[in-house]
């Protein structure tokens, strides 16, 4: 187990320090009601890099993710303290329009959810609603644009007009990616966007994030070491709703700081 | 000649009886098929709950059955018996007669069994039939007076068949059950596959039931249909069908020729119409509210909301009657003279206080806590993933439902309305006092019209024998109705599965 991921590690692109920030946090605090589910993340995420979010579940990496571009905002009992800056703009300002912020900061979800539209349709939905095109040509060209950018359009080119449920739970996937990309987000934020899929299309969708990186911040949430290994530039460790250390992905597998760390990455629990 | 004392034991008591001896036989097969279980290492192929089952199954079904084969066969059999011993003179006239004097024996070999014994004793084949009758309305049953000397024999017959096929039918039945637990106890062993037969069993109910619904539709269908050929014969399909005029004369029986005018185009009209009306106002208030309870609203709003409009749906539609009769139409009325005072100068109302707009409007008040109960369950069972997918491309709320859930829920959500369109159609009491009954065909919603349901009501009410059109019509109507309701139906389904987006 540790070999492998030792083995994986080296192969993985070395982190660039100079990158500047795209997002910061700063004792991020988010409640469900009575309970709360994350005590105080501060958390600085660079530009075109993937950012990996691990830890156990319950850890409350998803919950922070969902901070990112106020998800959470559809939950009732949710309540978010502590300040978002996307760009040095705080995203929790009530001047920022929530619309406008999820365009910048796009998601993917863990389990595929294209909408009962056809294949075209899902990915003109996002352009639609925001008028980014203004023609048929323009947006024919914002789909087909993010079906290659997602690594889809060799398998679908024939077929835009069926279903997108009809695809496999891969395709989907990179459906839902294409999806997000057609409205030119600044960053992705994608919820564990593997685990529902077998090895091979999860092989093929990290491909795709690696490739992404070079124009979009990603952050990713995942149960999978070897992924984060494999992606990301950077990784976070949560651990009961704290931040228990973040640092260069190659120092966090090979060196963490910290014990929690260390025995996660180790298998001893979660 | 009687055959014996009448046997007291009514089929309830039978039932009852098979029953316990079903439940005896589970208790005894239980504890058998536990006390296999202890030796040597004996695994049981099935739990012995499912042996249980199988004895009781095995007591009850079967006898069960012929209880209910025995209580609809004996009264044929007795009856043919019976008739086949009528007077040549009787048997030569018409059914009816036959019927009739059948009906006479019936209840005289019945109240023989009701007379005590030593009354019983006087009647012997050669009583006449006064003697008989006097002692029988003694005991309070009355016997026509068509009664003849030679039905007196016919009854005693009858009556004493009647108890012997009583006394045959609980020991055949009793047999049976106790014949079914034995024959299942004796095969219980560890290898037995009780709870495969167990579920073949329940699998076989359950295709009774189901097919019980079906049995009747068509049942209703038919018993329709038959009425419906019958009306057709006297009255021609074209006159029917296309008759603009509704006004079925209720003749005196006999007089020919002046049946009247039997068009169903008003009737057609005043229902489509008042149902228009009805759905037109019902339908974007329901949804809207729906959508709101669905959507929009946080879970104590929901939690008050949602019972509150469920009540509504409960209320009975005579009341909304009520409503319509005293409450909304002359407000109605009243507003329109104001209307035209204000226009005209001249107070004179143009909507009359039964009108299609009354009924449509009290009728809409009826279906929207439907439509709203309905398509909320709907709309909430569309995935949360959808709205998660469409909120975190930055779509709004509306356009969220707009563009993802609403046409996600599309499928349900018409079926919903047709569900919606079916009680339009199939009301009766709010049209009777909120648009009247009289027949019009007019285009003016503020004019009294009048549905299908009502004549149907109005045409079976009457005085008249079944076999005059005035009656009949009722069924060509329930036949018609039924027939709208069904092609709703089908066009429903057809539109559901030509735009049903999976969402699984």
């Amino acid at each position: 187990m540790m070999e492998n991921i030792q083995a994986t590690l080296y192969k993985g692109p070395a982190v660039e320090a100079s990158r500047p920030i795209k997002m910061s946090s700063k004792d991020v605090t988010v409640h469900y009601g009575q309970k709360q589910a994350l005590n105080g993340i501060t958390l600085d995420i660079p530009e075109r890099q993937v950012t990996a979010l691990i830890g156990p579940s319950g850890c409350g990496k998803s919950t922070y993710l969902r901070c990112l571009n106020r998800m959470n905002d559809t939950i009732d009992i949710a309540r978010v303290g502590g300040e978002i800056l996307l760009d040095g703009e705080d995203i929790y300002d009530p001047d920022i329009d929530v619309v406008e912020l999820r365009a910048r900061v796009g998601m993917v979800f863990q389990k595929p959810n294209p909408f009962p539209k056809s294949i075209y349709e899902n990915v003109s939905y996002g352009p639609k609603i925001h008028g980014l095109a203004h023609s048929r040509q323009e947006m024919d060209e914002i789909v087909h644009t993010s079906l290659r950018k997602a690594g889809l359009w060799r398998e679908v080119h024939d077929r835009l007009d069926e279903p997108g449920t009809g695809l496999s739970g891969g395709q989907q996937q990179r459906l839902c990616i294409a999806r997000a990309i057609a409205v030119s987000p600044e960053v992705i934020l994608m919820d564990e966007p593997c685990s529902a899929l077998d090895p091979i299309a999860t092989a093929t969708v990290e491909e795709l994030i690696d490739e992404l990186r070079e124009n979009y911040t990603i952050v990713i949430v995942t149960h999978s070491m070897q992924q984060a290994a494999r992606v990301s530039q950077l990784t976070a460790m949560f651990h009961l709703g704290d931040l228990a250390e973040v640092g260069p992905t190659e120092k966090m597998f090979s060196n963490p700081d910290d014990k929690r760390t260390q025995d996660y990455i180790t298998g001893r629990f979660g | 000649m009687s055959f014996g004392e009448s046997l007291s034991v009514s089929t309830f008591t039978i039932i009852l009886i098979v029953i316990a001896i079903g439940l005896v036989g589970a208790v005894l097969a239980y504890r058998r098929a536990r006390g296999l279980v202890g030796r040597d290492g004996v695994k049981l192929h099935s739990r012995p709950t499912y042996h249980a089952s199988f004895v009781a199954c095995w007591g009850m079904i079967p006898s069960l059955l012929v209880l209910a084969v025995w209580l609809i066969a004996a009264p044929i059999v007795i009856s043919a018996d019976v008739r086949g011993n009528f007077p040549e003179g009787v048997l030569a006239q018409s059914d009816l007669t036959e019927d009739l004097a059948y009906g006479i024996v019936e209840s005289m070999g019945s109240g023989l069994r009701v007379l005590p014994e030593d009354e019983r004793a006087r009647v012997t084949e050669a009583t006449p039939v006064e003697d008989v009758a006097d002692l029988l309305r003694n005991r309070g049953i009355p016997i026509a007076s068509a009664a003849a000397d030679w039905m007196v024999p016919l009854a005693i017959q009858l009556n004493s068949m009647q108890i012997w096929s009583q006394w045959a039918m609980t020991a055949a039945v009793l047999l049976v059950a106790l014949a079914g637990v034995a024959l299942a106890y004796r095969r219980i062993a560890p290898r037995l596959r009780a709870r495969n037969n167990v579920e073949r069993i329940v699998t076989g109910a359950l295709i009774a039931a189901s097919s019980i619904a079906i049995m009747t539709t068509v049942g209703i269908v038919f018993s329709m249909l038959f009425e419906t050929i019958d009306f057709f014969s006297r009255i021609s399909p074209a006159e029917f069908f296309f008759g603009t005029v509704w006004e079925p004369r209720f003749s005196s029986a006999g007089s020919t020729g002046s049946a009247g005018s039997f068009g169903f185009i008003p009737l057609l009209a005043g229902t489509l119409y008042i149902g228009a009306v009805a759905m037109i106002i019902a339908v974007p208030i329901g949804l809207f509210a729906a959508i709101y309870m669905a959507e929009y609203a946080d879970n104590r709003t929901r939690s008050i909301v949602k019972p509150l409009l469920e009540v509504l749906a409960g209320i009975p539609t005579i009341v909304y009657g009520f409503f319509a009769l005293v409450t909304v139409g002359p407000f109605l009325r009243d507003l329109s003279a104001e209307i035209s005072g204000l226009v005209t100068g001249n107070y004179a109302s143009f909507i009359e206080a039964q009108s299609v707009l009354t009924a449509g409007l009290v009728m809409a008040i009826m279906l929207i806590p439907f439509v709203s109960s309905l398509s909320d369950d709907i709309i909430t069972s569309v995935p949360q993933s959808l709205r998660d997918g469409s909120l975190g491309l930055g779509a709004t709320r509306s356009e969220t439902i707009k563009r993802v859930i609403l046409p996600a829920a599309l499928p349900g959500i018409v079926s919903a309305l047709l569900l919606t369109a079916s009680r339009a159609i199939g009301e009766t009491m709010i049209v009777v006092l909120a648009a009247g009954v009289a027949a019009n065909l007019t285009l003016n919603p503020f004019e009294p019209m009048t549905t299908i349901t009502v004549k149907i009501v109005a045409q079976l009410t009457g005085d008249l024998e079944f076999n005059s059109p005035q009656t009949l019509v009722a069924f060509a109507l329930g036949m018609t109705l039924f027939v709208i309701t069904l092609c709703l139906n089908i066009y429903a389904l057809y539109i559901v599965r030509k735009y049903k987006e999976q969402y699984e």
